[in-house]
């Protein structure tokens, strides 16, 4: 599935600070596209943040990150244009309130892909039966579960057609008995050849998915490796100790 | 006392209902344009432009830290003395109302827009849609929940504001009620039905604002 030849995201000393506090201490990182890459690490080492970077939700203060052969960091790029070719998914879902959950979905392709609105409709209903939302279309978010709108922001996502998705622990804000509706989901979209990062604390999951497993402590990359070479002899004493701390 | 509200009513209803005729064209106008201007400024205070920042934040700090009668008398000695152009004594008391309205409705909006969860915003930009996009199709139609109300309070207030135009003996309610108190030297009766007046206009209001939250909230 992974092709090593097309690198679609390559990361070179990445480094950015608030204030005082130096987040990203030089990440350098290449995602090959159709590659699942699981970024795991204790709360607070800079895990969000640099996927966060990815998509120029924070700017990074230096580094440069080419996406898909384009420099996107420092130049006067369009970035909106070159956010839909990016896929985010949050840890508080932030699906849209105020529109149905096919609005949601419609949204995006209509406004900025210039999708007319019937097509934009058919597709939007395609993409919600996949993940189990045809019957909810014309909810509003108000009336679904965590789990269900997690699904609903994945499928907004999706609805844009990216070349990548960025998971930002999209299951820790869930009740624990609809993380597993949300991992299948992700798990199919894995297998179906998205290129996917996700920063999770499901180790198991990122076990099972992750084609690549990075270790991020302090703002670097302490560790990276296949998820068995990973999980099951960690290199690093730090990543030894975490591993320790989370796995029962 | 029933009575007496009766006969002035009768003699000098005219004079109330032009009363509240200004009351609500002064009213109309200053709601209007406050919040016009009070829109803009915020969206001003929260763009990039950090000195029209600043200058937005001195205007809504001596707006709102004076009072609304010595801005009227700034407006009502300042234009005719230092403007170049003519304005009728209540088109200055309106300027004086619409300014400082304007700092109110700055101050509501800019509240409302920034009580949106962040969240919403990364989530737009992150599916690629512009600032401008993400403004109108995503912030506003949310924040437009958490103004209204505060709206609504604001709009009542500038009703009964209007009614420090009778110092300079501009039509409207007040007025009307020292008109027909210096006529008959009758008080309390006189003051109660500018008073009903009021209550009137301003129950209206409410029952409308009510009713555009209502409708609003239809979807959550």
């Amino acid at each position: 599935m992974i092709d090593r030849t097309k690198k679609l995201i390559v990361v070179t000393d990445l480094r950015k600070r608030f204030g005082e506090l130096e987040v990203l201490r030089g990440i350098s990182q290449t995602v090959c596209e159709g590659e699942v890459v699981s970024i795991i690490g204790p709360s607070g080492s800079g895990k969000s943040t640099f996927l966060r970077c990815l998509n120029l939700l924070e700017r990074p203060d230096s580094g440069s990150i080419v996406f898909d052969g384009e420099e996107i960091t420092g130049g006067r790029v369009k970035i909106d244009a070159f956010r839909q070719k990016i896929g985010m998914v949050f840890q508080h879902f932030n699906v849209f309130p105020h529109l149905t959950v096919l609005e949601n979905v419609t949204l995006a392709p209509v406004l900025e892909k210039g999708m007319k609105k019937d097509d934009a409709r058919a597709l939007a209903e395609d993409l919600l039966k996949r993940v189990g939302l045809f019957d909810k279309r014309d909810e509003y978010p108000t009336r679904l579960s965590g789990g269900q709108k997690q699904r609903l922001a994945i499928v907004r996502a999706l609805a844009m057609e990216p070349r990548v998705i960025l998971f930002d622990e999209p299951t820790s804000a869930l009740d624990p008995e609809m993380v597993k509706e949300v991992l299948d989901v992700i798990s199919e979209l894995a297998r179906s050849g998205m290129t996917i990062l996700i920063v999770t604390h499901e180790m198991g999951f990122a076990r099972r998915v992750s084609d690549r497993v990075l270790f991020i402590d302090e703002g670097q990359i302490l560790e990276e490796g296949t998820p068995e070479e990973l999980f099951d002899d960690p290199k690093t004493p730090r990543c030894r100790d975490f591993l320790n701390k989370v796995l029962y | 006392m029933l009575s007496t509200i009766a006969a002035i009513w009768q003699k000098y209803g005219y004079v109330y209902i032009q009363g509240a005729w200004g009351t609500v064209y002064i009213a109309v106008l200053t709601v209007l344009f406050g919040t016009i201007l009070g829109t803009a400024l915020s969206f001003v205070r929260l763009s990039r432009f950090r000195a029209l920042q600043s200058v937005i934040r001195l205007y809504v700090w001596v707006l709102r830290g004076t009072p609304s009668l010595l801005q009227i008398y700034f407006f009502y000695f300042f234009v005719p003395k230092y403007l170049p152009f003519d304005m009728s004594e209540r088109a200055c008391i309106i300027l004086a109302l619409v300014v400082n309205a304007s700092a109110y409705v700055e101050e509501i909006i800019r509240a409302g827009i920034q009580a949106v969860d962040r969240g919403q915003n990364e989530a737009a930009r992150s599916l690629g849609l512009t600032a401008r996009h993400t403004m109108t199709r995503v912030i506003l139609p949310q924040a437009v929940k958490n103004i209204l109300p505060a709206l609504g309070n604001e709009f009542i207030v500038m009703i009964k504001e209007a009614s420090l135009a009778s110092i300079f003996f501009i039509v409207e309610i007040t007025s009307a009620f020292k008109t027909v108190q210096s006529a008959t030297f009758i008080t309390i009766p006189a003051l109660m039905i500018s008073g009903g007046l009021y209550l009137g206009l301003t129950t209206v209001l409410s029952a409308g604002m009510k009713l555009a939250e209502k409708r609003l909230r239809n979807n959550d």
